[in-house]
């Protein structure tokens, strides 16, 4: 069950993450670069938890 | 011995030649005709700045180093197109002679890479045949072979169209014209070095990064492998799980603060 829970967290956050580098452009486009850099810094955080979410879901299968 | 001696000696004498010929090619190709081509041979600085990638081709040969010969000597050649970019507008590049300096530059790296690392084997005392060796290699070497000459091909096609794409695609040189009137040449070149460092980023994570696992035998790896194995049965987060969040904690927190002070 756990593993599952671990899995579905990983996936959310990984297909998340995509929402952050979206806005990433969206900030670009509109010249605002602070805001985009600091966006992109989320979206590449939320891709490494998601990383290790899935790291988690592996180990519960083992 | 003495043979195996004299076939070794002259296996690196030839690697040395082709080094030799192959990176003065690319010297003249890349920095003294453009050089020549915008008037750029003016000046002691800019004349040491030319004559740099040639001191450190020379300096890879006598040291016989590979990291001279396909790292320095490359980064010396963006010494005096950085410190002038219109060696390296389009206006000095039409496409043909680009593609004839990109395969001069592909052959240089090839035949460094290539022939530094040859070592004729000794010849063999007696030879026997295996029956293994009659059924031809397994499924999964061809499968691999394949991704190996995909890989290979790639890193030829992927810099090559990104440095095309930058320097010749009319779109840019039109947006760049409006963006930074007069600047043309300069920022093509910075798009060329950004496009440059682009590939080397691709190249490290993307291609090294599959073809690293794919190595035996790695002491460091397979150190690294049981590591990473003894660490995850413990089952719980690494720390750069909670780094992660707080860093995006952090930068949710600094982009509410930026609205609110902009507001």
């Amino acid at each position: 069950m756990r593993r599952y829970f671990f899995e579905v967290l990983a996936v959310a956050l990984i297909g998340g993450s995509l929402f952050f580098f979206k806005e990433t452009l969206d900030y670009l486009a509109r010249r605002d670069y602070i805001a985009a850099l600091l966006v992109m810094v989320i979206g590449v955080a939320v891709i490494s938890v998601g990383k290790e979410m899935a790291r988690l879901a592996l180990v519960q299968r083992d | 011995m003495v043979a195996e001696l004299t076939t070794e000696r002259r296996w690196k004498t030839f690697a040395d030649v082709v080094a030799f010929a192959l990176g003065t090619n690319v010297w003249i190709s890349i920095v003294i005709l453009p050089a020549i081509f915008v008037g750029a041979l003016h000046g002691g600085s800019h004349i040491a700045a030319a004559a740099l990638p040639f001191l450190a081709l020379l300096l890879g040969l006598v040291r016989r180093s590979e990291a001279v010969l396909l790292g320095l000597f490359p980064a010396a050649i963006l010494v005096p197109v950085a410190l002038q970019p219109q060696m390296a507008s389009s206006y000095v590049y039409g496409p043909v002679r680009f593609a004839l300096v990109a395969i001069g530059v592909v052959a240089y790296l090839f035949g460094v890479s290539f022939f530094t690392t040859w070592h004729e084997p000794p010849a063999p005392r007696s030879i026997r045949g295996l029956s293994s060796a009659q059924v031809g290699p397994a499924e999964r070497w061809q499968r691999r072979e394949r991704v190996y000459w995909m890989l290979a091909a790639m890193s030829l096609i992927i810099p090559t169209v990104l440095i095309a794409w930058v320097n010749f695609d009319s779109a840019i040189d039109d947006y760049l014209g409006e963006m930074y009137p007069g600047r043309v040449a300069l920022m093509t070149t910075a798009l060329t070095a950004g496009a440059i460092v682009l590939w080397l980023g691709i190249y490290h994570y993307a291609f090294l990064g599959v073809l690293r696992p794919h190595r035996t035998g790695d002491r460091d790896l397979v150190g690294a492998l049981s590591h990473a194995r003894s660490d995850a049965k413990t089952g719980k987060p690494r720390p750069r799980f909670y780094g992660s969040v707080v860093l995006a904690l952090a930068a949710m927190a600094i982009l509410i603060l930026l609205r609110h002070w902009k507001a």
